[in-house]
This record gives structure tokens, sequence and C-alpha cells, in this order.
């Protein structure tokens, strides 16, 4: 008996809970006769109350509608990786999403976005970065819109460039010639320092090389990714840790906020990054305070700088409930007002291009209007539903590369390899 | 040998290996008091002025409490319940009849063979299902299952390492099988039953995977979620989250601390008795 | 008089608990491993075996098995030297001891997402406090020799309290006794140790090892934070593997494939396992 006694609270226990939860639940849904819409994005840097303000304003706004924000980490693994479970899954659970700028062709393609096309006008796409507005666009359709903008960037030392009567470099060439030059007098500085860890970051840098020397992943149809342009551009990174050594061999693992930091207590010449960093720098307490300049990245003679675009996209669940609802908080969320709010307080970069010329903006970030040449070029890595895939197989390549696993050429046929079979595959 | 050149020699090695263990904790602690500019410059290694900003800012900005909170209960839980009915479970395949013993510890390994990374989407259908999504008893429900084998591998070893004669000599005296297992075997394998608690509830204090995908808002977000958390679109805010891992490891340590005193007084108590 | 009671009325929740949660997500996974399923190519068809057989031509899933078999080995032998010189060194008298044992716990208790970034930090080239110390400029997770071997120490760091607890608690199980009388026989240390302590211990240590190699075949967050599969995926593992497919590049049916392999894998070890020990326990 007793046993009978003891074991039963332990059955019958879980089999309670879901009836328990499910009070909980029902709390959470019904608020009136209000439409909850669930707007899912990375985390936002910093006091999250400024956001939180500009979607009140929202709701202000659009009576009726309720804006239930619910943050990820900002590791865009983990959103990929959570977006895959809950969209394979159908799932209905939130209604707006934010996106990397690699990711929209790849959902579209699976079919987990609604078209977003008469959310702009024709006349209204110019009003955006050419960069983003092609990375939304699929089969000549918008699934998203552009929310904030980022794109790679030359950081360098006023001062210690100044002391040399160094320009900033407009060529790789250069670069080197300036970073050698002051860390033969100066030899506790690194001369150039990037992001060279195997991730998305990596193919983030690699293609700048390609791009600036007139090479590029896919054109069209074609896989174009084993050129001699490549090659060179591959073999000049190599080159800067082994040969010119202005760069350390610690970029080989380095991501965005190893070289921030080292570049931000004043230990290197050069470096290549996102526009983050900025606002860091200029923060007081900082060491490089005011010495900090930044440009264009250089590219190989006679051929055009590029810089690779980064960023996020707002979307539509194709499985949401409230698809009106979730529209207007993306109209709110790009437009002039929202995304000017969005810059001044949290200090992302607003998409649309007019905003560079907006005083409040242009007294508050002087520097913003540095950035727009800079958004001007960005160019989107290969836009393709595949690009999950290709990236798999660029990062561990350009590693091997890097590290000397293998030579530029070898790498770079392996690429080309690949790539063709997945397309042939696609085909 | 001196007795007394080994005493040293004992103490010397325990300082070693709290050395080894602690060490980067320790770090993360002296991490953790320093201001942004001296987090990233080493040589000094201790921090020139000190500064609590970070534990200041942790608690500012973030629901921080609330996430303990909910570690706090789903660790607990999933502790009392792995053990309630794995030790149970774990009484009747040591002790008892059972056919195809071997085939059913088999079965209830198999279960955490497989990658979570795999179980996870089937996983997250069936919580949305039961409605469970963001709520504590998803985690509770996910973690007990999957804690369920160590449990009962942990328990069932223990278990048969007590003679034969003991339970048979209960049996004989009046007890039921039952209370056989709670009066008698129970106590006597306290240091499993203790080891295995440990280890289920730090288990499930750590979990992150589950805990990133079922969970949306702080209603049910654990601690390795709320410190994923902190960096923003690149930024790493260092400090914080050395000051982060900090505040949640404490009360760990002292948990431990307090009740392991507990089951070992109680241990050396049933043996005096006995 | 034997007793035969019988047992079935305390597995049941166990079972049904397991069952419920388990064995729905476990035949959805074979069922995948049986699909070529890719929905960016908009291909959902079932294909039998094909995922696995190209799996035997397939060089990065070689790369990643030798990557994990590597890992499991050298971390989960090291762990077990490790947490047993720590387990018998606390299972001696001394003053704090519930300090001391609550202090040798702290590298579990530390969330594996936190302790990756930790060690992150502290192996950093430029500023990570382990080069400052050893005084070195080593690219601990940049070179492809010390890449996998930064992960392992990691991973030895932050699972030893787990062996060493489980094995502390074995210990304290042994009746004094029998030590007692073994000193009186006379027999030296090394001797109790071989003849007494390590039978006596075999069934704990045979769940450690079990439990050990099971998470160690499957790491995934230690080893990706820290290296995310690089240098040149010289420290991808099986599990990164599986993860990159599944929920990078959505490959829904070759993901399952991989994971139904890890999930063989460390089947085959563990009976491999059982069959040793017991046998060692019979004789």
């Amino acid at each position: 008996m007793s046993l009978q006694r003891h074991l039963l609270p332990v059955l019958i226990l879980p089999l309670f809970l879901p009836f328990i939860s499910g009070c909980i639940q029902e709390k959470g849904r019904q608020e009136g006769k209000e439409t909850v819409i669930i707007f899912k994005h990375g985390k936002i840097a910093g006091d999250p109350e400024p956001f939180r303000q500009l979607l009140d304003r929202f709701e202000k706004e659009n009576p009726g509608i309720k804006v239930n924000d619910e943050t990820l980490p900002a590791s865009t693994d983990e959103q990929h990786q959570f977006y895959a479970i809950n969209l394979e899954g159908r799932s209905s659970d939130f209604d707006v999403l934010s996106m990397d700028v690699i990711w929209v062709p790849e959902f579209a393609r699976a079919g987990w976005l609604m078209d977003l096309g008469h959310l702009i006008q024709e006349g209204e796409r110019d009003e955006f970065f050419p960069g983003p507005m092609h990375a939304v666009t699929y089969n000549e359709k918008i699934y998203a819109i552009p929310w904030y903008i980022d794109a790679g960037l030359l950081y360098y030392r006023k001062d210690i460039l100044d002391k040399y009567g160094f320009l900033p470099p407009k060529i790789w060439d250069e670069l080197v010639h300036q970073a050698k030059t002051i860390t033969k007098n100066e030899s506790d500085l690194y001369g150039f320092i990037w992001q060279g860890k195997q991730y998305e970051g990596l193919v983030c840098n690699v293609l700048e090389y390609f791009w600036s020397n007139g090479g590029d992943v896919i054109r069209g149809r074609e896989i174009v990714v084993n050129s001699i342009e490549n090659v060179t551009a591959l073999r000049l990174m190599r080159d800067l840790i082994v040969t010119y050594a202005v760069t350390p061999p610690l970029v080989t693992t380095a991501i965005e906020e190893p070289t921030r930091h080292i570049f931000g207590n004043g230990r290197a010449i050069f470096m290549r990054n996102w526009p983050y960093a900025w606002n860091i720098f200029e923060r007081e307490g900082s060491p490089v305070k005011g010495k900090v300049g930044i440009s264009t990245l250089p590219s190989f003679p006679g051929k055009e700088s590029a810089s690779t675009l980064g960023g996020w996209q707002l979307g539509i669940n194709r499985y949401s409930r409230h698809p009106d609802a979730a529209e207007r908080l993306i109209r709110f969320l790009t437009s002039y007002e929202a995304q000017k709010t969005f810059a001044l307080t949290i200090g992302y970069k607003p998409t649309r291009k007019s905003l560079y010329r907006d005083r409040d903006l242009m007294k508050e970030q002087p520097f913003i209007t540095g950035l727009y040449d800079v958004f001007m070029k960005a160019r989107p890595r290969p836009v393709t539903p595949y690009y999950m895939m290709v990236t798999q197989v660029m990062q561990p390549e350009f590693s091997a590369a890097l590290s000397g696993i293998k030579t530029p050429e070898e790498a770079l046929s392996s690429v080309q390899r690949q790539i063709e079979h997945i397309m042939g595959v696609a085909r | 040998m001196n007795p007394k050149f080994k005493v040293v020699g004992l103490y010397l090695l325990l300082a070693l290996t709290i050395l080894y263990c602690s060490g980067p904790l320790l770090w993360q602690f002296i991490t953790s008091l320093k201001p942004d500019a001296e987090i990233v410059r080493i040589p000094p290694l201790l921090p020139q002025n000190t500064t609590v900003d970070h534990y200041v800012s942790i608690f500012k900005g973030h629901p921080f409490l609330r996430i303990i909170l909910n570690s706090a209960v789903v660790a607990a839980s999933t502790t009392l319940l792995s053990l309630i009915i794995g030790s149970l479970a774990a009484f009747g395949l040591a002790r008892l009849n059972i056919r195809y013993k071997a085939l059913i510890l088999g079965f209830v390994l198999s279960v955490s063979m497989f990658p979570p990374i795999a179980t996870v989407s089937p996983l997250y259908l069936i919580i949305r299902a039961l409605g469970l999504r963001d709520t504590w008893w998803a985690l509770i429900i996910t973690y007990t299952t999957f804690s369920l084998p160590l449990a009962i591998w942990i328990l069932t070893n223990f278990f048969r390492e007590i003679p034969d004669e003991i339970y048979r000599a209960a049996r004989v005296d009046g007890c039921s099988p039952f209370q056989a297992f709670y009066k008698i075997i129970l106590p006597l394998s306290a240091p499993g039953v203790f080891a295995t608690a440990v280890l289920v509830f730090i288990f499930s204090w750590n979990e992150f995977l589950f805990a990133l995908t079922f969970t949306s808002t702080t209603a049910s977000r654990t601690i390795p979620v709320g410190i994923a958390l902190f960096p923003g679109l690149h930024e790493v805010p260092w400090g914080d989250i050395a000051a982060a891992s900090v505040v949640v490891t404490i009360p760990l340590i002292v948990l431990i601390f307090a009740f392991q005193r507990r089951i070992i007084e109680g241990l050396t108590a049933g043996a005096v008795k006995g | 008089m034997t007793i035969k009671d019988s047992g079935y009325r305390f597995v049941i929740s166990a079972l049904i608990l397991l069952s419920l949660v388990s064995i729905y997500p476990l035949v959805y996974v074979l069922y995948l491993s049986l699909h070529r399923r890719l929905l960016i190519f908009d291909i959902s068809r079932f294909v039998g075996l094909e995922n696995y057989l190209f799996l035997l031509k397939d060089d990065r899933f070689w790369n990643a098995l030798k990557n994990t078999v590597y890992f499991t080995v050298v971390s989960v032998s090291m762990e077990l030297f490790l947490g047993l010189s720590i387990a018998m060194l606390l299972n001696r008298t001394f003053m704090f001891k519930g300090i001391v044992r609550a202090l040798v716990l702290i590298p579990w208790a530390i969330p594996t997402v936190v302790s990756a970034r930790m060690w992150e930090w502290m192996y950093n080239t430029d500023f990570g406090i382990l080069n400052y110390m050893l005084g070195a400029k080593i690219n601990w997770l940049g070179s492809p020799f010390w890449a996998m071997n930064a992960a392992i120490f990691m991973d030895v760091w932050k699972t030893t309290p787990f062996v060493a607890i489980l094995l502390m608690a074995g210990l304290h199980v042994i009746p004094q006794d029998i030590y007692h009388a073994a000193r009186v026989d006379g027999a030296e240390n090394l001797a109790i140790f071989r003849k007494i302590t390590l039978p006596l211990l075999k069934p704990v240590i045979l769940v450690v090892l079990i439990f050990r190699t099971l998470d160690a075949f499957r790491v995934f967050d230690a080893v990706y934070v820290l290296t995310g599969g690089g240098p040149a995926n010289t420290t991808e593992t099986l599990s990164i593997y599986a993860y990159k497919t599944l929920f990078q590049t959505l490959q829904f049916g070759y993901g399952s494939a991989l994971s139904v392999v890890i999930f063989l894998c460390i089947g085959s070890i563990s009976i491999f396992y059982i069959r040793l020990l017991s046998r060692g326990i019979k004789q």
C-alpha cells in the first residue's frame, strides 16, 4: 500500500504540469481585443530602453496593435539555428524576424518568408543603399526590408600616419609599405590586423581582397572563384602574415573583438573592422580617442576598392497570423524617422541614403558622412539561396590557405570544384 | 617517510589542486573588477582601479535576478524529479526481479547517445504541441529525461554494492520492498545519491541548446542563455560577462558546500546508530 | 530463504517518461536520415541508405571522425587519470574538507558557454594570461597542432570534477575495515590500490567511462566556441559537422544520418566498455 501512496504523486505530477502552464500561457495571450505581434531580433547593443521606447511609439501610432519584442543572442549561428528549427516546424510563434543579409534568399527559397514587394514602391527603392536592396531581392521579388547596415572599413591611426607624413593608403602595396616603415621604428606596434578565424567573418575579409582585384565568386550563373585575380588576392593575405610580416599570425584565430581590443589599446596601425568600433574608440578613457581615422579599404592598382556588406533586414514569417500588423511594424521601423532615432540612440547605421545628409545626425555623429561612400560601395556576398553551403565550402579552404596548409591555388581550385558540385545538384 | 613531511606534501598537493580548479574563476573574478580599459591589458595582472561597475550593470540593464530564479527552479525540480524517478528505477534494476535488465539499462543509456543537436528539432515540436513553450516545465521535462540515464546508471551501481543480506534482513523484519528501499538502501548509498544530485543539478544549470530553443522571454530563460545575451552585434562586454559568471557560480559553490556537509553528517550519524 | 520481489512497479515511471520524451525524436531522426531533405533545393524524398553510402566517400566525415576519436581518447584518459588522483587525494583526512570539495567542483559548475569564452580569452596570443605566464607567444587556437590540444585542455579542466566527484563517492562507500585488514596483513600502498581500491571502484569507473565517452564523443560547444572547427577544419568534430549540416546548410537528411552514426559509434563503445569491465568483475 505504502508503495502506491508514495509512487502515485510522482506518476501523477508530470500529468498536471501541462495544465498548470496552460493557464500561464492563456494569460499571456489574451490581452483584450488587441493584436499581439511578436518581433524576434538579435540582441541590440547597450541599454534596451531606447528601443522599447521606439516600439512604444509604434503602439501609440497604431492603436490595437501590441508588439512583444523577443531577443535572441547576437551570435548569428544561434539565430540561424533558432529560425531553422522554428520555421521548419512551421511555427507561427513570431511574426516579424530580423535576418542577416546572407539569409534572405535562402529563407525565401525555403518558402519561409512573405513577399514584401508592395511595401516599397518602385521609386522608393532608390532611397535605400543598392547593396542591401540587391541582397533582399530573390527572383525579382523583395522578401525583406533593410533595417540597418554594416560594412568593412579601414581604421588607421591618424596621429602615427601624420608623424610619418603618410596619407591613408589607397592600394594594398601602399599599406604594406607604410606598415613596414612604421613598425621598423616602433617594434611594439602591429602593422595591420584583421579577422582570420574560420568563421563567416573570414569570408567577409577575403572577399574584400577578391573584389578589390576585380575577382568574384559567382558571376551570374558562372562560378568564377578559381581565377588568377583571386589567387593573387589570397596570396597577398598569406604574404601579409608571412612574407611582409606586417600582420601577426594571431589574426588566424581572431574575430572582431580581439582585433578591436588590440587596436583600441593603441597596439596597431591599421585594422579592418565594422563601423561599431568607432563609437568605442571615441568613448571617454579610450587610449586612442581622437587619434583614429577611417577610410575605404585599399585595392589593387587600378581596381575599385570594395567592402563586404553586413547588416540586418526585416521580414515576415510566412506562417504569421497577423501579416497586416507585421507589415505596419516593418514599415514603421524602416521609416526615415524611426531609422533616425535608432541611429541617434543606439548607433546602428541607417539603410536610407538621405539620412546621411540629416542635420541632427551629422551633428551628433560627424563621422557618419564618411560612411556614405563605404556603404555605397558595399557589396553583398553571393546572393543565392545556397550561400550557406557556399560559405561552408569557402571557410575551411580560406583558413587552410592562411595557415599555410594549402597554397592559394590548391585552396581555390578546391573551392571551385565544390561549389560547382553544389550548383550542379541545384540544377 | 617523516609523517610531518607527508602532511606538508598533502597540503601542498591540495593547494595545487585548488589552484588548478579555481584559478580560471579567480581570473574571472579579477577581470570583473577591472574597468573596461584595463581588461585587455596584461601586465599588470591585478586591477589598478578596482570597480564594481560590471556588477551594477548586470543587474541594472537585465532581469538577471529573474533569470537566476528560473535556473534555480528548473535545476532544483529536475534534480528532485530525476532522483525520485531514477532511484526507484535503479533500485528495481539493482535489487529486484525484472526480466531483460540488461536490455532496459541499454535502452535507458541509448536515450542520451544521440547528439542533442539532432533531437532538438523534434523535441521542440513536442514541446510546442503540449503548449509548454517558454515555460519552466519545457526545460524540467527535457532535462529530467536526459539526466535519467546518468542517475539510473550511477544509482544502480551504488545499490548493487550493498550486500544482499541487508535487503533480505529488512524484508524478513517486515518491511515492504519500498520501505526497505527508502529506509535502508537509500541512506546506505548516500554518497552516490549526493554525487548524482550534484551532477544532475549542474547539468541542468548549464544546459544551453534546449534552453535557447524552448525559451523566448525572461519568463523562463536560464542563465546560459542570459549570458549569451550579453554581447551586442559585434561588441562583447567582457567585464559584464565575467561579473555574471562569478555571480552565478558562487551560489552553486555555497549550495554544494552546505549540502555535502549535511549528507556526510547524516551518514556518520547513521553509521554510529547501526 | 530467497526473496524475489517483482521490480516492475519501480522502473515503470522512468520508462514511461523516457519513452514519451525520447522515442519520437529518435524515430524522427532515423526517419530523416533515410531521406534526402533539402528545403532550399525543394527536395524531400525517400532515398534509403543513400546518405549513409555517401558518408563513406565523404572526406570531411572521415576527417571529423578522426578528430572526434582523438579528442575522445585523449581527453577521457586524461580526465580519468586526473580525476582518480584528485579523488584519492580528497579522500584523505585534512582540514576544511567540505570547502575544498566544493572548490574542486568549480570548473564543472561554470556554464560551458562561459568557460569556453573564458579559455578563449586566456588563450589569446596577445593579452591572454597563459602566454603571459609562460612568457611565450604561442598561437594556441590558430596553429593546427595546438588548436585541438587546446580544446582538449579546456575540456579536461572542465570535466575532471565530474570524474572526481563520482570516484570520491565510490571511494567513500568502500568499507574502511578492508583497508585496515590489508594493512594488518602488511600490504604495500601500491598493492592496496591495485588489489583493493581499483577492483572495488570498477563499477564506478565503468559509469565514469561510459558517460565521459558519451559526452566527449558528442563534444560540441566547447570546441565550437574556441575554434569554430578551424583552422582548416582541423578541429571539426562530428557534432560540429552535424551542426553545420543541420542548422547552417539545412541538409536535414544528411545531418540526421551523421547523428545516427554518432549514436552508433557511442553505442558500440559503450557495449565494448560493459563487456570489458563485466568480464573483469566476474573473475
